[in-house]
C-alpha cells in the first residue's frame, strides 16, 4: 500500500503534461490499441497541455488587467473571468482526479452495463472533463481527499448515464438519431430543470399555449456567432467599459490603443484556445475508439445506446437562434444579478450548449427555449461565481501562473448543479 | 503518364468546430486514404456554414445543417457511433469520384 502511494505521489508530482499521457498510454494498451498509435496519441495529449499553458498565459496578460480596470471603472463586481470550456476542461483533467477520470468513468459505465442499470455506452471521452471537474472541486474542498474526489466524479458519471437513458427516446425521436443518447456532463444536468420548468409552465394558463416553431425563424443567423468576430466585439466592449469610461489620466490615443489591442487579443483567445483543444481531441480519439470497440465487442447482441457529445444537437435552428439571443442576455444578466461576480467571456461562444436539451423536451418550442435559457443562464452565472475561488485555486495548484490579486477565473460551462451539490455537501462535512 | 492525384477538400462541421469534428476529420482522412483518395479537411461549426461552403467538395456534418447549402451534405454521426461507417465512406467516395 505504501509503495502504491509513493508511486502515485511521484506520478502526480510530475505534472499534468506528463501524468495524463502516461495514464492514457496504459489505458490504450489495456483496451487493445497498437503500441505506436497509443504512444503518439498519448504524447499528443501532453503537447495539448503544454500549448494550453501558453494560451492561458496570453489570456491572463491580456484580460487580467482589463478585468481589473473594468471592476474599478464601472463598479460592477465582475472579477471572475469566464475562461471557457477549453481551459476549464484542461484544469479539470490536470488534477489527480482528472488523470484517473478515464479509468473511473469507464469502470462505472462497464459495471452499470453489466448490471443492466444503463443502456448507454459513453464513448464521448472528451466530455469526461465534466466528471473530472466535479471530482476536482470535491478533491479541493475535502482538503485533498483523492478517494472522495473520485467518488464524486463517479457519481456525476453514473447520473449522466441514467439521465441519458431517461430522455434517450425523446432525443432520438426529435433529432432522428436512432441508437444514441447524450450523457454529456453539463447537458444532463439541464434535463431535470427543463422537466420542472415544463411542469410549472403547463400549470399556467396562457403561458402554456405559447408556441413559436422553427418555421418562423430567420435561418441565416450564421456570421454573428463566429468566435473570432465575437471575440473582437467583446474585446472592444470590455475595452470601452474598462478604459473608456474612466481613462485615469490616459490620453485619447492611449485609450484607443488599449481598446483596439484588447479586441485583437480577445479575438486571438477565442480562436486559439479551440485550436489547441483540437490537438487534445486528436490525442483522445484513438483511446475513445479503442474503448468503443472493446465495449461493443463485449456487449454485442444487446440493445444499447452510444453516448455522444451534445455538440451533435447544436445544429437545430431553434438551438442556434436561442444561443445567439443568449449572448447579450447573459451579459445583461451578469451586470444586473445581485451577487454575481462572473464576467461572461469565452463561453459566450458556446451559449447554444446551455439550451440544447430544451427543443427535444418541448417539442421544438422556441419560446420556451428562450424563457428556460434565461433561467438556466441565471443559475449558471451564480454557480460559476461560487466556483471561481475554487477553480482559481485548482489552476494554481496544478501549476498555471495566475497572478495573485482580485481577478479570479471561472467557466460558465462548469456551472452545473451536480458539481455544486456535491461540493456543498463536502464543504458541510469538512466545515470549509 | 501519371497525373498528380487530386486533393479533395472536405468541410467537417459540428457544434464547436473542435470536439466531434476533430474525431470525424481524423477518421475520414484515414479511411479515404485506404481507398486511395487524398483529402484535406477543414473544420467549422454548423452555425458558420453559410459563409464557408465556397471551396469544399462535400460537407460531413455531425449536427443538423439548418441552412440551404449548394454542396452535398453527408451525415457524420456513424463515425462517432461506429455503426454504418462503411456506408458513409462509400457515399463520400462516390461523391468525390463523380467530381473528378
Amino acid at each position: 500500500m505504501e509503495a502504491i502511494k509513493s508511486i502515485f505521489d511521484f506520478l502526480t508530482g510530475l505534472g499534468s503534461p506528463v501524468m495524463l499521457p502516461i495514464v492514457i498510454f496504459i489505458l490504450s494498451l489495456i483496451l487493445g490499441q497498437k503500441l505506436s498509435r497509443a504512444f503518439i496519441s498519448s504524447l499528443t495529449v501532453g503537447v495539448g497541455f503544454i500549448g494550453l499553458g501558453l494560451v492561458i498565459n496570453l489570456l491572463f496578460q491580456a484580460l487580467g488587467p482589463a478585468t481589473d480596470a473594468l471592476v474599478k471603472s464601472t463598479g460592477l463586481q465582475l472579477n471572475s473571468l469566464d475562461v471557457g470550456w477549453g481551459v476549464a476542461a484542461a484544469i479539470a483533467f490536470g488534477t489527480a482526479v482528472g488523470s484517473l477520470v478515464f479509468i473511473v468513468a469507464l469502470g462505472v459505465n462497464l459495471i452499470m452495463l453489466l448490471l443492466n442499470w444503463t443502456k448507454t455506452l459513453n464513448v464521448d471521452m472528451w466530455n469526461y472533463w465534466h466528471y473530472a471537474f466535479t471530482g476536482s472541486l470535491v478533491y479541493l474542498v475535502s482538503g485533498g481527499n483523492l478517494l472522495l474526489g473520485l467518488i464524486a466524479a463517479a457519481i456525476h458519471a453514473a447520473v449522466a448515464l441514467l439521465i441519458a437513458d431517461w430522455v434517450a427516446k425523446d432525443v432520438q425521436g426529435f433529432f432522428k438519431l436512432p441508437g444514441i443518447s447524450i450523457p454529456q456532463g453539463w447537458a444532463i444536468t439541464s434535463v431535470p430543470i427543463i422537466k420542472i420548468f415544463n411542469w410549472i409552465v403547463e400549470k399556467i394558463p396562457g403561458l402554456r399555449d405559447v408556441y413559436w416553431d422553427s418555421e418562423t425563424l430567420q435561418k441565416r443567423l450564421g456570421i454573428f456567432g463566429q468566435p473570432i468576430i465575437m471575440g473582437a466585439i467583446l474585446g472592444l466592449l470590455f475595452g470601452i467599459l474598462a478604459y473608456g469610461i474612466n481613462p485615469a489620466g490616459m490620453t485619447f490615443n492611449e485609450v484607443l490603443g488599449k481598446v483596439l489591442m484588447l479586441a485583437v487579443q480577445m479575438a486571438a483567445v477565442m480562436l486559439l484556445i479551440p485550436r489547441i483543444i483540437a490537438i487534445f481531441m486528436e490525442g483522445l480519439t484513438p483511446v475513445s475508439e479503442a474503448a468503443r470497440t472493446f465495449m461493443q465487442k463485449r456487449f454485442a447482441g444487446r440493445e444499447f445506446y452510444v453516448g455522444l457529445d451534445s455538440a451533435i444537437l447544436i445544429g437545430h435552428p431553434i438551438t442556434i437562434a436561442t444561443g445567439i439571443l443568449l449572448i447579450p442576455i447573459t451579459l445583461l444578466l451578469a451586470a444586473i444579478l445581485p451577487g454575481n461576480t462572473t464576467l461572461p467571456a469565452a463561453d459566450l461562444a458556446a451559449t447554444a450548449f446551455f439550451v440544447c436539451m430544451v427543443p427535444p423536451l418541448t417539442r421544438g418550442n422556441f419560446f420556451r427555449s428562450v424563457l428556460y435559457g434565461i433561467l438556466i443562464m441565471t443559475m449558471v452565472l451564480y454557480i460559476s461565481s461560487a466556483f471561481a475561488p475554487l477553480l482559481t485555486q485548482i489552476a494554481r495548484d496544478i501549476g498555471y501562473a495566475i497572478p495573485q490579486g482580485a481577478v479570479q477565473i471561472t467557466g460558465l460551462s462548469g456551472g452545473n448543479w451536480i458539481a455544486w451539490v456535491l461540493t456543498t455537501i463536502t464543504r458541510l462535512i469538512f466545515g470549509r | 503518364m501519371m497525373t498528380a492525384p487530386k486533393t479533395y477538400t472536405i468541410l467537417v462541421a459540428c457544434g464547436t468546430a473542435i470536439a466531434t469534428s476533430t474525431h470525424v476529420a481524423l477518421k475520414i482522412k484515414e479511411l479515404l486514404a485506404e481507398r486511395g483518395l487524398e483529402v484535406q479537411t477543414v473544420q467549422c461549426r454548423v452555425q458558420d456554414l453559410p459563409g464557408m461552403t465556397l471551396n469544399a467538395d462535400v460537407i460531413v456534418a455531425t449536427a443538423q445543417v439548418p441552412f440551404d447549402v449548394d454542396i452535398p451534405v453527408v451525415d457524420g454521426i456513424p463515425f462517432l457511433t461506429g455503426f454504418g461507417v462503411k456506408e458513409v465512406v462509400d457515399k463520400i467516395e462516390q461523391i468525390l469520384r463523380q467530381k473528378s
